[in-house]
């Protein structure tokens, strides 16, 4: 299923992952994926992802918040015409480059309902290069699972499934490190300490 | 609430100092004193003060507690040379110190020498074996290399002879978590509740791991927690709120309803889903719509 499929990620999407993990430099942590799939006609399809939900910053691999995230986000975004498309981690070691099960066994969940899951994985080398090379390819690697049911990182054949949608993304990104943007990211963790945080970070991109 | 205080006055002191205001010295002994991990501003603050003779002589004894500080921040930051002078300057004054042993060793670490750091670690062992910080750093060693099982070794072994240290029993469970070893966590949790019965934050993450467990005995004890943590923290945790809630729909899907018990007790969750509602209609009146339709959709909303 993964080979004909290209995925698109916005920038507002692609932006507030990164802070998240920049924000929580010594943990592991996860989010959403929401978008929708587009038949262009023919045979290939892209899933958009047009935004992302951050999740946690503590305890991945604990149940009831995650539970409880899903039910609200996927109702909230189902006025948008918008649902849970996939699934984001980044590892709490700097040279970790694996997927994790926890972030497998999420992945799994989402792929019941969305068949085209997409898990992205947070690759801490690309973005430390970032602030040098001034890339415009995305500082995270896509895995989609494969007929064998497990995740396999795509790209690595040279095709390239992964695109940002508006291709300065990185230079908008890097200005929003800088400026440390990513001190006021609010994931559903800080909003389960605290309600009156929005986990839909409305104010983020004022 | 005077930790919330005194973190407000962090927050004004680090704006202070930043605007050239001033308080420097108040600001990194205050960091220090709440433990804040605030590396990039003492590296910068701590630094200028050690290098103006003038400053650094007004300090009388905390200037050595300075340059300790300022070495772990610039550790932190990966400035590297600045931590080694200040170690450097902290090994003439305090020849044969297992302290500035230990910053020595933090080095080797920060730098990635994880055998050098260990053999380090070793040495200090053979003179202090029941040096705490240390067996730590040898479990922060493992953790750094993504060495798990060794890391959840050493902690047991750790536990063994420290068994009434609260942190190793918490560390481990998390551990045990990020390798979904449910039962071993929970198992963490029950000697930290039967250690200190009246900290709120291990009776939830204890209902939180059993209910990750599953299974309708497990989900019974949860929920017996979730509520425990709710008388604990006088109704204001969100966390618990809401897990009674969960306990409860996946309770009654499990038993359709034919538990008597659960009927018995199928108050606590209409007054948490009450609560829920009263909290947010307050505090987060946008995301409300969301909470009634979510409870209504577990027959939750009375």
């Amino acid at each position: 299923m993964g080979a004909e499929c290209c995925y698109e990620v916005s920038q507002i999407a692609y932006i507030k992952l990164v802070l998240h993990a920049l924000k929580h430099r010594s943990a592991a942590v996860n989010g959403l994926l929401l978008g929708r799939l587009r038949q262009d006609g023919g045979a290939t399809a892209t899933v958009e992802i047009a935004d992302t939900v951050p999740l946690s910053h503590s305890q991945i691999g604990l149940l009831p918040a995650l539970e409880l995230a899903l039910i609200q986000i996927e109702e909230h975004f189902e006025a948008q015409g918008l649902s849970v498309v996939g699934y984001y981690h980044a590892n709490e070691r700097h040279d970790d480059v694996e997927l994790g099960n926890a972030a497998k066994k999420i992945g799994d969940h989402i792929f019941r309902y969305f068949p085209r899951a997409a898990v992205l994985l947070l690759d801490n080398k690309k973005l430390e290069r970032l602030q040098s090379s001034k890339g415009r390819d995305p500082v995270v690697q896509l895995y989609t699972r494969d007929s064998s049911k497990s995740w396999r990182q795509t790209g690595s054949d040279g095709s390239n499934q992964l695109t940002l949608k508006e291709p300065a993304a990185n230079v908008v990104l890097l200005d929003y490190i800088s400026s440390e943007k990513w001190q006021e990211i609010v994931d559903f963790d800080d909003h389960l300490d605290d309600i009156s945080k929005d986990w839909l970070n409305p104010g983020l991109f004022n | 609430m005077v930790r919330a205080e005194e973190a407000a006055r962090l927050d004004r002191l680090e704006s202070q100092v930043e605007n050239g205001g001033g308080g420097a010295e108040e600001y990194l002994c205050l960091v220090r004193k709440l433990k804040a991990r605030r590396s990039d501003k003492v590296l910068k603050h701590g630094l200028s003060i050690l290098n103006d003779p003038k400053a650094r002589s007004k300090l009388g004894g905390e200037e050595w507690t300075l340059y300790e500080q300022v070495a772990f921040a610039a550790m932190d930051c990966q400035q590297h040379d600045v931590a080694k002078d200040c170690i450097a300057i902290l090994s003439k004054e305090f020849p044969g110190s297992t302290r500035v042993g230990r910053l020595e060793g933090l080095l080797l670490e920060a730098k990635g020498a994880w055998a050098e750091a260990e053999k380090a670690y070793e040495r200090l062992l053979e003179d202090n074996p029941l040096d705490q910080l240390i067996h730590k750093r040898m479990v922060a060693i493992a953790k750094a290399q993504g060495d798990l099982s060794a890391a959840v070794n050493l902690l047991n072994k750790y536990l063994e002879i420290f068994m009434a240290d609260h942190d190793a029993w918490r560390e481990l469970a998390e551990i045990y978590m990020s390798l979904q070893m449910y039962k071993q966590a929970a198992f963490c949790y029950e000697e930290l509740i039967l250690s200190q019965p009246t900290v709120p934050p291990y009776h939830l993450a204890y209902a939180e791991v059993l209910y990750t467990i599953g299974g309708l005995e497990n989900l019974q004890t949860a929920k017996k927690y979730y509520a425990s943590t709710i008388t604990l923290t006088g109704g204001k945790n969100t966390r618990a709120l809401y897990g009674v809630c969960l306990c409860s729909i996946a309770i009654n899907q499990l038993t359709k309803g034919r538990n008597k018990e659960e009927k018995e007790g199928s108050n606590l969750q209409s007054l948490a889903a009450e609560a829920l509602q009263r909290d947010y209609k307050e505090r987060a009146p946008k995301k409300l719509p969301l909470v009634i339709s979510m409870l209504k959709n577990m027959k939750l909303n009375s």
